[in-house]
């Protein structure tokens, strides 16, 4: 893609102004999202011991709150679609709100499943999606620093969390802690509250009423003179006919954009992301007791951890810098091919670290791998599949993420447990992440060609003067594909199909 | 993920705590870790009777390197203890091993003392049953000019008579079999200058918590103490009464009070229904033949209400936030549409004066969208 990437979604976003309002509401929910799951883990030593339960069991809370928040990505795209980001978060850190609060009065271990898993991993999930697609509707230009901005919100909670809620549980035991917790989490209807709808709809309203009184009369007239030199009436029945035939599938992808399973580029996001994730969060989630296993102390080995974390913050905005640069965008996947492929690298490396030092130089390089990749796993993939769908997208990726998210950590339990070694988890891990990342390379690579060529393509059309087209047509024919707005864009939208109709009558997109 | 629990077995500690002195491979030692102790212990401690025990109930399971069968007889025990007749050489020690009447374990424990005399160097040494302990000084071999004109054990300020002494090094031989035994026991070598070493024999310590364990009224609380090394016999568990310290008798208020002991280096005690009234400090005791160790536990009973001051707070803060957010965005929407309109005004009126004048201005409408 060239780096004036047209954008579909009708009008030009901000990339700035409240845009930075957004990144900071959206850093919170994000902040929320990842690193709540995490946090809640200092909880466990003590509800095990009042439920009588074993670590399993207890881990199960977390594991479901992974899964829900990954899983729910689908439904908050469908709401995103129909109500637009901000209500769907509010109501996202409401429910969030709820769960926690709810939980601090469980008696038993499956009501704590309920509340805690289910319920707050779906608020959490309400939180993450629509935070970062109302990213991709403010910025354009800007728009991967704005994604590592956003992104870097969640080493920030982990590192703020972490302390507060050891600080709630020494002073309030797990009940209270719940019960602030709930509080705290309703902060990301704070965050909501800063997702202002965007779209041109907002200004063009007053300025598409006047608009559309001119056209209306204009519109009659070509359709007039259309059926005039058409001696039959065919065309603008078969055009009902097809609007008709288009009106259910678009009801379904209007609001889950089905169609992206034909688009090359969100194909082969989806199947190396899927990949990756295998190997992406199994370091994060060994890296301390590996250390504790090679006899390091475990206040050191929690050190680690936290050096993961700053590299990390640091990181992630910096790749939305570097992500943003001339050279970089154009080619922004390469990029992210890349970072994960290094990411992957350092797990190979990790098994011949040795002793406190190795293990730091490697939580060094690992917290800047994984900030990378953080930075730009979603601007990618607006980049591939352009704003005005990406609301669907990230729904759909995310429910497939979900699954080797989840197997990740166990599998590579498991191959500690049988060759009891970690260091067969770290090979699997990097090898699984090389590979991810050199498919994305070569897939990549292949899709850029055939985009620069379907450019080649139309630049080649455009020169035809049979077809007249405004701005907009350019671009929405570009794709070839249905867009998907939101319903902020809504008379926005109309407005577009007025100016086809009146302008092109049998050309239908 | 592996356990890796090496302490559990017994290895070969090296005790020497000299600093420039000797080599730590000059005088080997074994000490005896982590014996699992097993099975249903019915004697309490040994208290001097003459209880004898029916049955091999304690079979101290040790893995070691150099293990040694005793043939032992049955005994009673009591003081008079046949011991199983180690031979002690000052070279290796071993431990140890599978017994049948007789608990004892031998345990050999030394202190290379190094050229720094004045501050007495100092050795705590856990025992959880009874053994027989030799405890022994010995100068580093880089100190062999100097003259030791005096030697002296003693326990407390009790000296003891019996010393053994070979080519540098003096010690004494203790049986201990009931908390009598334990104690202090200080060895001073006495010459150009003075070393002094102290050994203190101790049962193992259990430990409390330091921070106090949260709860709420009517919720139920689980308090655990846990022996990690050394098995005790049996736990008891005391509240505390003003000063005194109460035992907790689960088989009377078993609706109150549930004491869990298995496995038995660890023990739970759960407290169901809780008031304010049981807020306080809690101990839990463990038993072990040599003695009782406890360990401080402190329960705090709050109300509801303390937590949901912080909850409110965080609700108004939320709420207030929220309401500025979309106040201001009302204003910036009022602000805008005024001066859209203005500029609405100013366009309509510069369009009149240009149609009056003949020249279509609609390009620049179109240009705002």
């Amino acid at each position: 893609m060239s780096h004036q990437v047209p954008s579909d979604l009708g009008y030009v976003p901000p990339d700035g102004g409240w845009g930075w309002a957004v990144v900071f509401g959206a850093s919170i929910s994000v902040g929320f999202a990842y690193t709540f799951p995490k946090a809640f883990t200092i909880y466990f030593k003590e509800l095990q011991a009042v439920y009588s339960i074993s670590y399993s069991q207890i881990a199960w809370i977390t594991s479901i709150m992974c899964a829900t928040t990954y899983g729910g990505g689908p439904i908050s795209s469908i709401l995103v679609n129909r109500y637009g980001s901000r209500p769907v978060v509010m109501f996202g850190g409401l429910l969030c709100g709820i769960g926690m609060v709810s939980a601090a009065f469980c008696t038993s271990i499956l009501q704590l499943y309920i509340c805690v898993g289910f319920i707050t991993g779906f608020g959490l999930a309400l939180n993450l999606q629509p935070s970062v697609i109302i990213i991709g509707k403010y910025f354009l230009k800007r728009r991967p620093i704005a994604n590592g901005l956003a992104m870097a919100g969640s080493p920030v909670m982990l590192c703020t969390l972490a302390p507060l809620n050891q600080f709630l549980f020494d002073n309030f035991g797990w009940r209270g802690s719940f019960l602030i917790l709930g509080a705290i989490l309703l902060n990301c209807c704070v965050a909501g509250a800063l997702f202002r709808p965007i779209g041109a709809a907002k200004r063009s309203v007053k300025n598409q009423t006047t608009e559309k009184g001119k056209e209306a009369p204009k519109e009659e007239v070509t359709r007039m003179s259309m059926e005039m030199s058409n001696p039959t009436y065919a065309p603008a029945e078969t055009r009902t006919e097809e609007e008709e035939e288009k009106d259910c599938c678009e009801k379904i992808n209007q609001y889950l954009d089905f169609s992206l399973f034909k688009h090359r580029g969100f194909l082969i996001y989806l199947i190396g992301n899927v990949l990756m994730f295998l190997g992406f969060f199994a370091p994060i989630v060994f890296l301390a007791p590996y250390a504790k296993h090679i006899g390091i102390d475990e206040y050191s080995a929690a050190f680690l951890l936290s050096i993961l974390a700053i590299v990390d913050m640091i990181a992630r905005p910096t790749t939305g810098i570097i992500a943003n640069s001339k050279w970089v965008r154009p080619k922004i996947q390469y990029f992210f091919s890349f970072s994960i492929a290094f990411n992957g690298t350092c797990h190979l490396l990790c098994p011949l670290a040795s002793g406190y030092t190795g293990l730091v130089v490697y939580s060094i390089f690992f917290g800047l791998a994984f900030g990378m990749v953080c930075a730009m796993l979603f601007e990618t993939l607006m980049d591939l599949v352009g704003a005005a769908r990406f609301t669907s997208a990230v729904g759909l990726v995310t429910i497939a993420e979900c699954c080797t998210i989840l197997l990740g950590p166990p599998i590579g339990g498991t191959l500690i447990d049988t060759f009891g070694d970690y260091k067969y988890m770290f090979i699997k891990c990097g090898a699984v992440m090389v590979l991810a990342g050199t498919f994305l390379f070569i897939m990549n690579y292949y899709n850029y060609r055939m985009l620069a060529k379907e450019e080649k393509e139309r630049k080649a059309k455009e020169e035809d003067p049979k077809i007249v087209r405004t701005e907009n047509e350019g671009r929405s024919n570009w794709k070839k594909e249905t867009l998907q707005d939101g319903p902020e864009l809504e008379p926005l939208r109309d407005e577009r199909e007025g100016l086809k109709t009146e302008v092109n009558g049998t050309n239908e997109v | 993920m592996p356990g890796f629990s090496g302490e559990r077995f017994v290895r070969l500690l090296l005790l020497s705590l000299c600093l420039p002195g000797g080599s730590p491979a000059d005088l080997p030692m074994t000490t005896q870790d982590a014996s699992q102790t097993q099975g249903n212990l019915l004697t309490q401690m040994p208290t001097g009777l003459n209880e004898s025990s029916p049955e091999p109930m304690m079979t101290t399971r040790v893995v070691n390197r150099q293990t040694r069968e005793s043939v032992s007889d049955h005994s009673p025990v009591g003081h008079s203890v046949s011991t199983p007749g180690p031979d002690l050489t000052t070279q290796d020690f071993k431990q140890a091993v599978e017994e049948k009447a007789s608990n004892f374990t031998d345990l050999v424990y030394e202190v290379l003392l190094s050229g720094v005399s004045g501050t007495p160097v100092e050795k705590n040494i856990t025992l959880d049953s009874p053994a027989k302990v030799e405890l022994s000084c010995s100068l580093a071999n880089k100190y062999p000019h100097l003259k030791i004109v005096q030697v002296a054990w003693k326990k407390g300020n009790e000296t003891i008579k019996h010393i053994n002494k070979t080519e540098n090094s003096w010690s004494i031989q203790l049986t201990v079999t009931d908390e009598n035994e334990l104690g202090s026991y200080s060895c001073t070598l006495k010459g150009e200058e003075e070393f002094k070493a102290v050994f203190h024999l101790q049962v193992p310590k259990i430990e409390g918590k330091e921070k106090p364990i949260i709860s709420y009224e009517g919720d139920t609380v689980v308090m655990i103490c846990k022996s990690s090394n050394y098995t005790p016999i049996t736990w008891t568990w005391y509240l505390t009464n003003g000063s005194e310290q109460i035992a907790i008798n689960d088989s009377l208020l078993s609706d109150k009070y549930v004491i869990d002991r298995v496995p038995a280096n660890t023990t739970h005690l759960k407290i169901l229904k809780l008031t304010k009234k049981d807020d306080g400090a809690y101990w839990c005791e463990a038993v072990f033949k040599l003695g009782k160790s406890k360990g401080k536990l402190k329960l705090k009973v709050l109300t509801f209400l303390v937590p949901l001051k912080p909850f409110l707070a965080i609700l108004a803060e939320v709420i207030i936030l929220v309401a500025i957010v979309f106040l201001y965005e009302v204003y910036s929407k009022k602000k805008e549409k005024h001066a859209e309109y203005e500029k609405e005004f100013e366009q309509v009126e510069q369009l009149k004066s240009e149609e009056s004048n003949g020249v279509e201005s609609s390009s620049t409408r179109h240009r705002k969208v």
